[in-house]
């Protein structure tokens, strides 16, 4: 069964997210356990470990947190980009540039977190996603025509 | 190429999502300069919701409800794919999908300007019974289709 290409970036933005799951749990686990948050037995609510935490540590789990936001919108807008079978080179030239860029997002974010540059990425994806869905709007339309 | 018309909403929530992202930026921009907020002074690792409380609620509403835009529609997003690929995305499940979309739009409308809860809340409520509906149409085909309801 042949499918889109478009489906390959996707795929490695789930798999990024994934990493970043790891490397949250792999800073915040050692960082619990140094503030003896790790003895709470019951749970705390949302936003907790942000008091209790090094910035630093809740830097990567801000991300986390992050990449269920925005790039839900980008899974919708890409299964359904691969569903009308669309495998123009620029469509998935865009799709690669909002996964490079978001990857770059996660990486401020989890290190130095300096807002500029990181609205800087979040809009330059932003405006990918933007093209990604009038083009799968332009599509839909083209074909119901 | 033939596709599932409940595709069209789809898109259109996704469109929608992004004006609001557009209206908290450009709500937020006005409220820096305000308080005098630029990048030269944000201190490393700020995120929006540090606002709260300081910035003026009204622009941050914008923010509330783009976030609120990334949870249940997310839900939304994947019963609707699955019932074009089930192949049950026209007729009633069709126009369920557009009255989803048309309340979360009011809804994003209500909560970015007046915010009066009790409307934000029945906006809400309608806009999940559409959700169920469709989900309780795909859930029933899969149990119908597993031989487990026979109707």
């Amino acid at each position: 069964m042949t499918y889109s290409p478009v489906l390959g970036p996707l795929i490695a933005l789930a798999a990024w997210t994934l990493v970043m799951f790891v490397w949250m749990y792999a800073t915040r686990i050692p960082a619990m356990r140094r503030a003896g948050a790790l003895d709470n037995r019951i749970g705390k609510g949302p936003g907790h470990l942000d008091s209790v935490l090094p910035a630093e540590t809740q830097w990567k789990a801000h991300n986390y947190n992050h990449l269920m936001e925005q790039p839900t919108l980008f899974y919708a807008v890409v299964l359904i980009l691969a569903m009308m079978g669309d495998r123009d080179h620029t469509t998935l030239g865009f799709a690669w540039a909002y996964v490079g860029l978001r990857i770059l997002h996660s990486l401020i974010q989890s290190t130095v977190n300096v807002v500029r540059y990181r609205t800087i990425i979040f809009a330059l994806a932003s405006g990918c996603l933007f093209l990604l869905t009038i083009r799968l709007t332009a599509i839909l339309v083209r074909t119901s025509a | 190429m033939e596709y599932s018309p409940i595709l069209l909403p789809v898109v259109a929530l996704v469109g929608w999502t992004l004006l609001v992202m557009l209206w908290m930026l450009v709500s937020r921009m006005s409220e820096f300069r305000r308080m005098g907020v630029s990048f030269g002074n944000i201190p490393a690792g700020s995120r929006g919701a540090d606002l709260e409380g300081r910035a003026n609620p009204s622009a941050q509403w914008k923010s509330h409800n783009y976030n609120h835009l990334m949870e249940q529609p997310t839900i939304f997003y994947a019963i609707a794919i699955t019932l074009a690929l089930m192949g049950m995305g026209s007729g009633m499940n069709y126009w369920l999908a557009w009255g989803y979309v048309g309340f979360r739009v009011l809804h994003s409308l209500v909560q970015c300007t007046v915010n009066i809860v009790a409307y934000r809340f029945t906006l809400f409520t309608l806009a999940t019974l559409c959700l169920m509906a469709m989900t309780l149409h795909a859930g029933l085909r899969v149990l119908q289709d597993c031989g487990i309801l026979d109707f």
